[in-house]
């Protein structure tokens, strides 16, 4: 649902002429974030744009990265200087990107708030991931429940002894 | 029987189909608006709302809004075209045009034109339309397929197809109220306000007979739109889906 505010924010922009995408027009942009669950299709046509979770069909650009360098990218960063350091995996023509990074810098939206909405999945299952590697682990905890608590704390408290940090790292 | 179809439950003749829903929709017209916000507890506006706000209908945009019933979706879309834009609403049957008429009079809503047609069978020219919406409607026509590549062939590149419709919860729960409710209490409901029990089952058995969400997606691709999504809205009682012509 967090993609219908996108779009509806984005054709204000357009419908209030304070954005022009002209030279976006006809192109469809693939839009990843590598660590979170979502990928969405900038359809840009009709003088408007869609927004959708359907990514069936070919884009014209792809853009892939992690949520927290699309963060920085809409807080100035370049995206040459991004591409320099391998943050972010363009296919197809950057002018492109970059026309849809300045039109979503524009809309100025609130995507850390967007962007929590799809962490909550992401932490529930990091939880069931220390759930599943304490329950393969240890013998000295007597329910699933205080070793989700034990192995949160540990992960909070110091996370280079947490047996999840561990496990992301071997 | 060959060539049948559903209608409801039954299956009957395909050619028989357009004039029984006709039958139906002639016998509920004066009270349609009313057994909707009973039948839905008023949700119906808000999904109408929500179908509307999904479209992306700018100024000067031409809309068709297909077996537009009352004109609830007509009067929203005629908003936000504006004096520049061009908004027609059809419906196959007339009884539920003459109603439309009348609503959007009583509202002072003018500029709307009014159509009556067949989906299976648009009279426009191709590549002109902005947005075409049916809602409520698909479940009851005869060659849905048809209809859907008729929607896609008048809308221009770029042009949007909103499908509102009755579609199926995966909410075990919800879904067996849910069939509780549509096929016990509804009826009666149908019965005592509208005077006309039977229209109201067929209701609930064509919504059972209608395609679920991801094969009502399949259809919308398969009529030729690139791209097509789908909001379930209240637990997927009702499904809003979304193409896309490139």
């Amino acid at each position: 649902m967090q993609h219908f505010v996108l779009e509806q924010a984005l054709n204000y922009l357009i419908d209030q002429g304070d954005a022009d995408i002209g030279s976006l027009n006809g192109k469809t942009i693939y839009f990843a974030l590598d660590d979170l669950p979502l990928t969405l299709n900038f359809i840009c046509t009709n003088n408007r744009i869609f927004v959708t979770t359907d990514t069936s069909s070919n884009a014209d650009v792809d853009i892939k990265l992690k949520s927290n360098v699309f963060l920085s990218l809409l807080q100035g960063e370049e995206i040459s200087d991004l591409l320099k350091q391998d943050k972010i995996i363009i296919h197809g023509d950057v002018k492109t990107a970059q026309l849809l990074v300045d039109l979503l810098k524009s809309a100025q939206i609130d995507f850390e708030e967007i962007l929590s909405q799809y962490t909550g999945d992401v932490i529930a299952n990091q939880i069931g991931n220390i759930a599943r590697n304490l329950k393969g682990s240890s013998n000295t905890l007597n329910s699933p429940i205080e070793a989700i608590k034990d192995g949160l704390t540990s992960l909070l408290i110091s996370p280079s002894k947490s047996k999840l940090y561990k496990n992301k790292n071997t | 029987m060959e060539n049948t179809t559903h209608f409801g439950f039954k299956d009957v003749a395909t050619e028989d189909k357009q004039g029984l829903v006709r039958g139906v929709f002639d016998s509920v017209a004066s009270k349609y608006d009313l057994m909707n916000d009973v039948l839905s507890f008023g949700a119906h506006r808000l999904w109408k709302r929500y179908t509307v706000a999904s479209s992306n209908v700018k100024t000067g945009d031409k809309v068709l809004d297909i077996a537009g019933g009352t004109g609830d979706l007509a009067i929203e879309f005629r908003k936000k075209a504006g004096e520049s834009g061009k908004v027609i609403l059809s419906d196959i049957n007339a009884a539920m045009l003459a109603e439309g008429r009348r609503n959007l009079t009583n509202k002072g809503v003018f500029g709307v034109e009014f159509i009556q047609l067949n989906a299976e069978n648009l009279p426009f020219e191709s590549n002109s339309f902005d947005c075409v919406s049916i809602a409520f409607g698909l479940r009851n026509v005869t060659d849905k397929d048809q209809a859907l590549r008729e929607m896609h062939r008048i809308l221009k590149p770029g042009g949007c197809l909103l499908v509102l419709e009755f579609s199926k919860t995966d909410n075990e729960l919800l879904s067996q109220a849910y069939d509780f409710y549509s096929f016990n209490i509804m009826p009666k409901l149908g019965g005592i306000i509208a005077d006309d029990e039977e229209s109201y089952q067929y209701l609930a058995e064509s919504i059972r007979q209608h395609p679920d969400q991801e094969t009502l997606k399949n259809m919308v691709l398969d009529a030729g739109f690139s791209f097509c999504e789908y909001h379930n809205l209240t637990g997927g009682i009702v499904a809003l889906h979304k193409g896309i012509k490139a």
